[in-house]
């Protein structure tokens, strides 16, 4: 194995780190000349040693399902993602203004609903969202915040341009494969942080702790936070234990957790009852409490949206939060923008088109094969047609569903998604990626500096889940010459 | 402390040393039967006896020999007190505790699950393997010892330990005293001898009972000394010191002290130099039974602790 530039195959799209004379951009100059010194003996050894790395966290990443064990190495790709601080800067800005409105947004339609009433947003998308939950109504939390964590997936286009895909509201996962990306990096190439400015990002621990002791009830004592998790066969458990050990925060289950008739929330210790005052949940909406959504949950604490309701408890993110995070109410974000800042948005939306409007629905039947089509509830890429590489039956099957059910689906043009120099076999090759940053808001805000980096490993793939066989990679945000 | 963490690091303790008591006495055992003289009746189903499981085994197998007899005690998930079923359940247990325990804790207990996967039929690599689980326990141990701050949370990891370790002990001298009595009317027969070599070996106790109690092995000398030498580590005694000591690091711990210290006083006030066998496994079955009530408080007090308090939950019920 041996890397030159030369023979770097560039693919069509836009390449991170490569123009297309095959020069490496300003920030990713030191890099690529550096991996290009590494002799084919370096290299080899080098990602030994970070796959002998990868293999202890992929008992660290085990997952459990139907009885069996699966010991999933999380996949990481060795070679850095790298953006310019200039321009990170200008996202950071627009990822704040977003979640900004977005925050707005969801506080006016569970109140006073001005949006619907100033015909800025459609009273019958309001009234179909599957999302929106009644129970929610007539709440205010503090700061008036209701997305408090929110995963945003950026992408870049063939023409460099940087769009919002997506934004992840309700239970956003993949932060602390970030910290530990990072970790790995740090042993596969230790020179370059010497030799690079590259910005530190493990200040999120202390800022998601922060942000969450800020939601305590009792701010005039040290807050006690409970993380709240599904349990060992959540896919995400991993992370749940990882964040509570970072911030020192109980790690609980529904079953650790009672309401009592003072509507506080309190953890069964061996000492006795312990008042809870923020609880970063882990759990969806419907399983949160059985008296208030779904009666059969074992997962969730019953009456627990009698103590949020009432301001005992602090939970993040908020319940109800999921209405804003609706793939059709995300063709609507830039018009929440200017409406509710009177700004115009920093990084613009991927173009969509709404199939509840006659005209957009009838021009996207008519291009099922170059769109993206996505119904508006799924995440982790499920339910969602890639036009260009479905099958005939598979556009006319959407084509029906699309007919039957026109609010709960929207498409986008099919875009060629930015690509960056991967490891793959004995050289390396252009895998396409996206971005997801992790942006925080309760008394501040504040964002992730770059985010976790998705890739999708195999070759032309454009699906970069990792519940879809996606991996990662380090991001480096690079400060100095653009 | 949760009640929840609390009863997982307890059970993780417990599964954990009864896998390695299993083990032990496979190993132990295996080496006596080498020395029997022909013809003799004792045999493998002793040891499901001792694990108590002998229903659970009766039902599934047919034949009490040694290949059942190993498949149901090292690998039958059928028997939850088999050593596959016992790693497994600290295993676990442990993984919901990885916010609680040293990282690398985990590693070896998922290890030590990989290894008692492995399909062993042979006595030579059976005891290898089993050699290499005990090491593997032990390894673990010494983790928790030295990279684990000796919290609250440690002393749940060794109250299980030595609760369970106090029981193993009395099975196993009750057993081979209960095998002895039909059988052999002389108690100091040189096989009755060789027996009691088993039962201290199974312990690692025969190297520190030659050292610290007696030369000669007779059987009122090994009761003794696994009952009551205050030294020795799987000692009854040295057990329900370990938990004393524990058991005062926590909060509200009178009732489980006062449980803990009615055992210690029948320990103390039994006479085992000059027993019958039927007398000694009676003894022995009163504080098998005082070491569950021991867990009883234990488990009331700790892992059930809030559903018996008054307050806000109370008030709801009422």
């Amino acid at each position: 194995m041996s890397l030159n530039l030369q023979r770097y195959p560039l693919a069509e799209a836009y390449d991170e780190l490569v123009d297309k004379d095959h020069v490496p951009r300003p920030a990713a100059r030191v890099l690529l000349e550096y991996l290009q010194t590494l002799g084919d003996e370096q290299l080899q050894a080098r990602r030994a040693a970070v796959d002998a790395a990868i293999v202890t966290m992929g008992i660290t990443f085990t997952i459990y399902s139907d009885g069996e064990n699966i010991d999933r190495a999380w996949p990481f790709d060795p070679i850095p993602r790298i953006m310019t601080g200039t321009e990170w800067r200008r996202i950071e800005r627009g990822l704040k203004q977003r979640l900004t409105a977005l925050n707005l947004f969801i506080d006016d339609v569970y109140n006073a609903q001005r949006v619907v009433r100033d015909k800025v947003f459609p009273a019958e998308v309001l009234a179909s969202s599957r999302n929106f939950r009644k129970e929610c109504t007539g709440v205010t939390p503090r700061f008036g915040v209701w997305a408090h964590i929110c995963g945003t997936d950026l992408v870049r286009d063939r023409d460099g341009a940087v769009y919002v895909l997506e934004d992840n509201l309700r239970v956003p996962s993949g932060v602390s494969y970030m910290l530990e990306n990072r970790l790995l990096m740090k042993s596969f190439l230790p020179e370059l942080f010497e030799a690079c400015p590259i910005l530190p990002i493990d200040a999120y621990t202390a800022q998601l702790y922060d942000m969450l002791a800020a939601l305590s009830p009792r701010q005039d004592e040290r807050p006690v936070i409970a993380i709240l998790t599904p349990g060992v066969y959540n896919s995400a458990y991993f992370e749940h234990s990882y964040l509570a050990q970072q911030m020192g925060a109980d790690l609980v289950e529904g079953a650790d957790l009672v309401v009592g008739v003072d509507d506080c929330v309190y953890t069964k210790t061996i000492d006795g009852l312990r008042r809870v005052d923020v609880i970063y949940r882990r759990v969806d909406d419907d399983f949160l409490d059985p008296d208030t959504f779904r009666p059969d949950s074992v997962l969730g604490v019953r009456g627990l949206m009698r103590a949020w309701r009432r301001g005992k408890v602090g939970i993040a993110n908020a319940p109800g939060v999921g209405v804003a995070d609706d793939k059709v109410v995300y063709t609507f974000v830039p018009r929440l923008i200017r409406y509710y800042l009177g700004e115009d948005p920093i990084i613009p939306n991927v173009p969509s088109y709404l199939c509840m409007n006659d005209a957009e629905r009838e021009y996207v039947l008519a291009n099922l094969d170059k769109l993206v089509v996505k119904p508006a509830n799924e995440s982790g890429g499920y339910g969602m047609l890639i036009g260009p590489q479905a099958s005939p039956l598979e556009r006319a099957r959407c084509a029906e569903r699309v007919r039957a059910d026109p609010r709960n689906y929207m498409a986008q043009p099919t875009l060629a998604l930015s690509t960056a120099p991967t490891l793959v076999g004995d050289g390396w090759a252009p895998r396409h990626l996206d971005l997801r940053p992790f942006v925080l808001q309760s008394s501040e805000i504040c964002v992730t500096t770059g985010g976790l980096t998705r890739v999708a490993m195999r070759e032309g793939s454009l699906v970069v889940n990792s519940s879809q066989g996606g991996g990662s990679k380090d991001t480096w945000i690079v400060e100095g010459k653009d | 402390m949760l009640s929840r963490v609390a009863e997982n690091l307890y059970w993780m303790a417990r599964y954990l040393e009864r896998a390695e008591g299993t083990a032990r006495l496979i190993n132990a055992t295996s080496r006596v039967l080498l020395d029997l003289p022909r013809g003799a009746l004792f045999g493998w189903d002793v040891l499901v006896r001792i694990v108590g499981h002998d229903r659970v085994f009766d039902e599934a197998y047919s034949a009490h020999d040694e290949g059942n007899i190993m498949r149901f005690l090292v690998a039958d998930l059928g028997n939850p007190s088999s050593i596959l079923s016992c790693i497994q359940a600290a295993r676990e247990n442990s993984r919901r505790l990885r916010d609680v325990l040293p990282r690398a804790c985990w590693e070896h207990i998922n290890a030590m699950y990989l290894k008692a996967l492995a399909d062993v039929t042979g006595r030579s690599d059976r005891n290898g393997m089993l050699e290499e689980l005990i090491m593997r326990r032990q390894g673990i141990d010494g983790l928790l010892s030295e990279c684990m701050s000796h919290d609250i949370a440690y002393q749940f990891i060794r109250l299980g330990e030595h609760l369970e370790r106090a029981d193993m002990t009395t099975r196993i001298v009750d057993i081979h005293a209960a095998v002895l009595v039909p059988r052999q009317q002389v108690p100091e027969d040189p096989t009755v001898a060789l027996l009691w070599v088993g039962v201290l070996r199974s312990l690692s106790a025969f190297q520190m009972y030659r050292r610290h109690g007696n030369v000669h092995v007779t059987s009122a000398g090994v009761v003794n000394f696994l009952a009551k030498d205050a030294h020795f580590p799987r000692s009854v005694r040295y057990c329900l010191d370990k938990l004393e000591s524990h058991l005062s690091e926590l909060p509200h711990n009178a009732t489980s002290l006062r449980a803990l210290r009615r055992t210690q006083r029948r320990i103390d006030g039994m006479n085992l130099d000059s027993l019958s066998p039927a007398l000694r496994h009676e003894y022995l079955d009163a504080v098998q039974s005082d070491l569950a009530h021991i867990h009883d408080e234990v488990a009331q007090g700790y892992f059930h602790y809030c559903e018996q308090q008054s307050g806000p939950l109370r008030a709801e019920a009422a």
